[in-house]
């Protein structure tokens, strides 16, 4: 153990001893210097391509300029926005169509009603529902046709009592709905 | 030592120093470098990179008295990725007849220093069986004769970890160095 121990400490004695010189201290203190200039370089490339890009900011009217543009911009956006709101409010008020029909109609006029319907036909062009525009105009017309037909029928019944009370035990034979005349 | 003065004025940006602080700083680095890596030019690239980086974060570093335990920790760093890209191209291949003739040499020369390559040869032999840790671990406490104190302050390990790592590589190099020389 003890020969082990002495030998162990003179080998790390000769290798103590034997430092490695550095003989070459100025070829690497010239190496360094030149490596920090690259470097250097290199950062003063990068600043003036950095310059180059964003240099415009330190220039008073380009930057009064880009302000005044971005805050047209702003202004524009928010007078859109205004607008598309306005436009969303107005089409949320009309009539809304689904495939399993109207939904919402904003007033009860008949015109409405079927113009919802032909428009759920024009979405929706399945088998169940096709109703071209003339179509809809030859219908909107039998309706008026009808109802100043019926206002005649109205004021001729009024006028004639018996002819009344002869329809009235017709419906009521028929077993149909009273009509309120 | 180095004058705390000279790395202050480093610090502040002169230049000049600097040249002499590199002329100052590198023996110590060449020193650890060689003995880690076996490498003439290895070991002066290592320093070459150590004293740009040095220049390049001096700035950073907390005060001048930390500046040697800087340099070392940048050294060691370096050499670890040195040393992990050589990890499949070990240098040496320890055969009997190696062995032998560095045996002869040792005991040529009882404490006069060694040549380079053959400190090289040597240390490398001894430690092919260490990790990297435990190579600069023991390189720095048996052969630059730091404490542990310091050792752990360059490696980040800590003070038990240098001296279960030390006490590995010394029962490792005792070994060889008994059955071999």
């Amino acid at each position: 153990m003890k020969t082990e121990s002495e030998k162990y400490n003179k080998v790390l004695n000769i290798l103590r001893n034997s430092r490695p010189p550095l003989d070459s201290t100025e070829d690497i203190e010239r190496e360094v210097i030149n490596k920090i200039a690259r470097a250097h370089q290199k950062r003063l490339n990068l600043s003036e391509i950095i310059d180059f890009l964003f240099g415009w900011v330190y220039i008073g009217w380009v930057r009064r300029s880009l302000i005044t543009a971005c805050v047209i911009l702003v202004l524009v956006f928010v007078y859109q926005q205004g607008v598309i709101l306005k436009r969303i409010d107005v089409i949320s008020r009309q009539t809304v169509v689904t495939d399993k029909g109207i939904v919402t109609t904003p007033t009860d006029e008949i015109e409405k009603l079927l113009l919802g319907y032909k428009n759920l036909g024009r979405r929706f062009p399945s088998k169940t529902i096709t109703i071209s525009e003339k179509e809809m105009k030859d219908l909107l017309e039998s309706v008026k046709e009808l109802q100043i037909k019926y206002k005649d029928l109205e004021n001729l019944i009024e006028g004639d009592p018996d002819l009344k009370k002869l329809i009235e035990q017709k419906l009521i034979e028929n077993n149909r709905t009273k009509i309120n005349l | 030592m180095i004058d705390i003065k000279l790395i202050e004025e480093c610090r502040d940006g002169n230049f000049n120093n600097f040249r002499k602080l590199v002329e100052l700083t590198s023996p110590f680095a060449y020193s650890v470098s060689f003995r880690m890596l076996g490498d003439e030019d290895q070991a002066k690239d290592i320093v070459q990179e150590t004293m740009v980086t040095i220049w390049q974060k001096l700035g950073k570093i907390k005060s001048a008295e930390v500046y040697m335990t800087w340099i070392y920790r940048i050294v060691v760093n370096k050499c670890y990725d040195q040393m992990r890209k050589r990890k499949r191209n070990p240098e040496f291949v320890a055969d009997e007849q190696t062995w032998a003739l560095i045996s002869n040499r040792i005991s040529e020369v009882p404490s006069a220093a060694l040549e380079n390559k053959e400190t090289s040869k040597i240390i490398a032999l001894l430690t092919e069986s260490l990790s990297p840790k435990q190579k600069a671990v023991f390189i720095l406490s048996s052969l630059e004769e730091m404490s542990n104190d310091e050792i752990s302050e360059i490696t980040g390990i800590s003070k038990s970890g240098v001296k279960s790592n030390l006490h590995y590589a010394r029962k490792n190099i005792s070994e060889k160095v008994e059955k071999y020389l």
